[in-house]
């Protein structure tokens, strides 16, 4: 089914976007509502010695004052290394000590003020490398104390850490005809939402509502229920329109904080960020990466044996970063046929903002890195890198790098189609190149739930858990009820982003919400159907199984004009068994990787569902003169099985690359000596603008993947991300003559790398 | 220290008491009760609180509210056509522009302020007007079409 023909796609949330009148968190004002601020540590590792809030709860205007002695005493976290405020040791700047409610900004600023803090500084860890050294020391002095998953494994300063480890690759790499190494390094970056994020809480008796601009509200509830020791339902989130997240409003953030500050001053209480908290102090940073890599190439070209280690920075807290270094590890072995593989990923404690997930979490940086080492490989067997990578790269039957045996995949139509649309192989100007480079992600199966009901006059209306953050993934829920229930989509109404209605959903998260909330719906539009064609039957005198629904009618097979309206249908329902479907679906399985073995801190990720597969071709100018790089073109070919929404999976596509582009060429976190932020701000980051986007071409390879999403269809927001900052670095290599080995590839790195020998 | 004064906004005059240094994005919102104009950076780099003071596209949250005095101010709430959506609004939607929404407002208040002065842009000018307008879901393709769509139906 695809709904971009005819109707064209219009998303129900549109009308409300485009007027204005669509409200978002910052827009929403309460009677009584008190300002929040925060204390922020300021500084990057600190043991405090002095925290009095005593003068700032009689500052006028202020309702009240909390640090971690007014919450429960609870750590938290996929390694639980995190507490609502300060525990007394500061780990990274933007942590929160204290925070206020107060009758205003003013009286807010006042009462931090007048809050008497004061530490003692301790030795900054401010690169992960040095984090490693057995003088360094503990980020976390007591970790071995804190809660985690028993498939987490931690040492030292080390937060997190998997092995991969398939066939003998120590043989491989001896016996192989050529060894190649490499070794990259990426700057952290930040998710950058136009929307800053906001929270607003509001008591009623013993029980929370909370509005809040998050990506999952059920695990921002959770996280309420866990801190401040409530049960689920006495917390409610509800999350107006969302202005965009890109993971940066995943996990639980200040929620609580907020919940808490309102109980406190019996009053409702709102949080608004502004743009430079938003860089300084969420949960939420795509994490610096160093990547290192060594191949075997054999005589003929293919891929003897890979070994690469990983080093994450997983900031000052884990938020969601426990599972990071396995995806790494995948991404630093890639999508190839290498029987030989040992990989190593370690995500390491700092003094830095944490890590947390940002679009494809670690996919961008490993997939430019072991892109960039492959062209390397072709190069130095002479060898066309898209002939390299169609020899080497998976495909339908192919086995990977951790055993697993793929079912039907596009990858290497991706490849074909991309370089095809492109201007590779083409005689270009001796300024430009076209760079290649192919991508995986894998995809999340999930529980998720949906109810759908329709009313006496025909008109229906979805409830769902699931949470829309611009992608268009909760807007196409119509079309496919509608498509079971032969309905128009506009017949259809979506209750959506309310805890306290809509069943559990993940969230916003690993682009999973038109696969596991897509089933859900199509379960509960089923058991419509059902009693439609029920009713249908009875009135139409003819059996159930001969009915069809089409055309807002129910009729007999191959008699459409003598039907019965839905409408009717539904009126007579309502007098009776009324006309209400509920969906959960089982989740797909993931599949074995049974050649993997010896794997120690193993997040059942070596074997991937629907795993989704891309290959980009990026055409750029290069001044030579200054180093700066301008992308002229960006063709892409997916493989996100059946497209269901066009236009909805196209905008992400576009939308991924050009996130991509920023990230291989501008977006970065500066970090001083001090472990600060230097660059927290919009100018100093630099996002792409629209002057700086190229046209962008897109190939869909519509493998019809079975026992997935809906319709034979995988996920597509987060793969759009991984491929494109390589594909980049790819045809800077070739304009320079050598990769540039840091990312962003920035204008003085460009120009530097020009200056050295070789290039 | 609070002051008394008017502003003229989307064709209705409103009566402002607020203190002389707030910004205009933020006396639209509060003051005024039209949250249409967002706030994404106060610093004027996104373009988020973009509307138009006498026709041009002014970054609201670094405008003085009590400068606006005397002036038109228009919102992306004054810009419906009567009872339906402008031709940037529907062209936006139909051309798939529009994800999470919140550059949305900015952004047609850009685009408006570039047709009135333009009316038949290229795209290198399209790309040119509307690149103070930050937009993180779309990669601004999407957004283009619906500007040179709207140009080309008028």
């Amino acid at each position: 089914m695809v709904i971009a023909e005819s109707p064209r796609f219009m998303r129900a949330d549109g009308p409300d976007k485009v007027t204005g009148s669509g409200r978002y968190t910052a827009d929403l004002t309460l009677t009584g509502m008190l300002t929040a601020k925060f204390l922020y540590a300021g500084v990057s590792h600190a043991r405090i010695t002095k925290l009095d809030v005593t003068a700032a709860r009689h500052v006028p205007g202020v309702f009240a004052v909390l640090t971690q002695a007014d919450v429960p005493d609870i750590r938290y976290g996929s390694v639980a290394d995190r507490t609502l405020f300060s525990d007394g040791v500061i780990r990274f700047e933007g942590e929160v000590v204290a925070a206020v409610a107060a009758i205003d900004t003013k009286s807010a600023q006042a009462a931090l003020d007048a809050i008497v803090f004061e530490y003692e500084e301790l030795p900054v860890i401010n690169d992960v490398e040095a984090a490693l050294e057995p003088d360094t020391p503990l980020v976390h002095e007591n970790w071995a104390t804190y809660d985690a998953d028993d498939d987490v494994s931690r040492q030292a300063n080390v937060a997190s850490f998997t092995s991969i480890t398939r066939g003998d690759v120590d043989a491989a790499l001896a016996g192989a005809d050529r060894v190649i190494s490499s070794r990259y390094v990426a700057d952290a970056s930040h998710a950058v939402p136009i929307e800053p994020r906001g929270v607003v809480a509001q008591w009623e008796g013993d029980r929370v509502t909370i509005w809040s601009s998050t990506q999952v509200p059920f695990q921002a509830r959770d996280g309420v229920c866990e801190v401040l020791e409530l049960p689920t339902n006495r917390v409610r989130i509800i999350v107006p329109h969302l202005g965009g997240g890109f993971g940066g409003k995943c996990g639980f953030h200040y929620e609580a904080h907020i919940a808490a500050l309102a109980r406190a001053s019996r009053r409702p209480v709102r949080l608004v960020f502004s743009r430079e908290e938003e860089f300084l102090a969420p949960d939420r940073r795509r994490e610096g990466m160093i990547i290192e890599v060594t191949s075997g190439l054999n005589a003929d070209g293919t891929i003897a044996g890979r070994r690469s280690r990983v080093l994450l920075d997983n900031g000052a807290y884990s938020s969601d970063a426990a599972f990071f270094p396995h995806m790494a590890a995948m991404h630093a072995l890639g999508p190839y046929k290498i029987d030989h593989v040992h990989a190593e990923a370690s995500s390491v404690y700092t003094n830095h903002q944490p890590s947390g997930s940002v679009r494809a979490p670690t996919a961008p940086q490993a997939c430019w890195a072991l892109e960039s080492h492959t062209d390397e490989l072709a190069k130095a067997i002479g060898m066309d890198p898209v002939a390299f990578r169609q020899l080497n790269a998976v495909d339908t039957g192919a086995t990977g790098v951790t055993g697993q045996v793929y079912d039907e995949i596009g990858l290497q139509e991706c490849i074909r189609e991309a370089v095809a649309a492109s201007a590779y192989g083409d005689e270009l100007a001796d300024d430009e190149a076209v760079g290649v480079a192919i991508g995986w992600w894998p995809t999340f199966p999930g529980a998720s739930g949906a109810y759908i009901k329709v009313d006496s006059d025909g008109k229906g209306v979805i409830i769902t858990g699931a949470q829309e953050c611009g992608t268009g993934a909760v807007m196409t829920l119509p079309y496919l009820a509608a498509a079971e229930l032969g309905m128009a989509p506009e017949d259809f109404e979506l209750v959506y982003q309310d805890t306290s209605v809509g069943p559990y959903d993940v969230g916003a998260t690993g682009s999973q919400t038109l696969l596991n909330n897509g089933r859900a719906t199509v379960e509960a539009a089923r058991q419509i159907a059902v009693q439609l064609k029920q009713l249908a039957a009875e009135k139409l005198e003819a059996s159930p199984d001969d009915i069809v629904l089409n055309g807002g009618k129910a009729f007999v097979a191959g008699s459409p004009d003598s039907g019965v309206t839905i409408a009717e249908l539904a009126a007579i329902a309502a007098d009776g068994e009324m006309l209400l479907g509920r969906g959960s679906g089982a989740p797909p399985e993931t599949p074995e990787a049974p050649n993997t073995v010896s794997c120690v801190g193993d997040q059942g990720m070596n074997g991937w569902a629907g795993p989704q597969f891309s290959c980009h071709a990026v055409r750029i100018r290069l001044d030579r003169d200054t180093g700066v790089v301008r992308v002229l073109e960006v063709n892409t070919a997916h493989d996100s099985g059946v497209i269901i929404n066009q236009i909805g999976a196209s905008g992400q596509v576009e939308g991924g690359v050009l996130m991509g582009i920023g990230q291989a060429l501008t977006e970065r976190t500066v970090y001083g000596a001090d472990a600060k932020q230097m660059n927290a701000g919009l100018l100093e980051y630099k996002l792409q603008t629209m002057a700086d986007a190229p046209p962008i071409s897109i190939h869909f390879a519509e493998v019809y993947t079975p026992d997935m999403g809906p319709n034979g269809s995988k996920p597509i927001a987060e793969a759009p991300n991984v491929a494109t900052a390589a594909a980049i670095s790819n045809a800077i290599a070739k304009l320079v003559g050598k990769p540039v080995r840091l990312l962003p590839m920035t204008a003085e790195r460009v120009w530097e790398t020009l200056q050295e020998d070789g290039a | 220290m609070n002051e008394a004064y008017e502003l003229d906004v989307n064709g209705v005059r409103y009566p402002i008491n607020a203190a002389m240094d707030r910004n205009l994005s933020s006396v639209l919102r509060t003051e005024v009760g039209l949250t249409g104009t967002k706030e994404g950076c106060d610093d004027c780099e996104c373009g988020a609180c973009m509307v138009l003071i006498d026709g041009q596209p002014v970054n609201s949250c670094s405008y003085l509210a009590a400068q606006a005095q005397g002036r038109e101010v228009t919102t992306v709430e004054g810009i419906l056509d009567g009872d339906n959506l402008h031709p940037l609004q529907r062209n936006l939607l139909e051309e798939g522009g529009v994800q999470c929404g919140f550059c949305t407002p900015g952004m047609i208040m850009s685009a408006q302020a570039l047709l009135t002065r333009n009316p038949s842009p290229t795209e290198e000018e399209i790309r040119i007007g509307l690149s103070g307008n930050l937009c993180r879901c779309t990669g601004y393709q999407r957004i283009l079409a619906a500007v040179e769509r709207t140009a080309a139906e008028s």
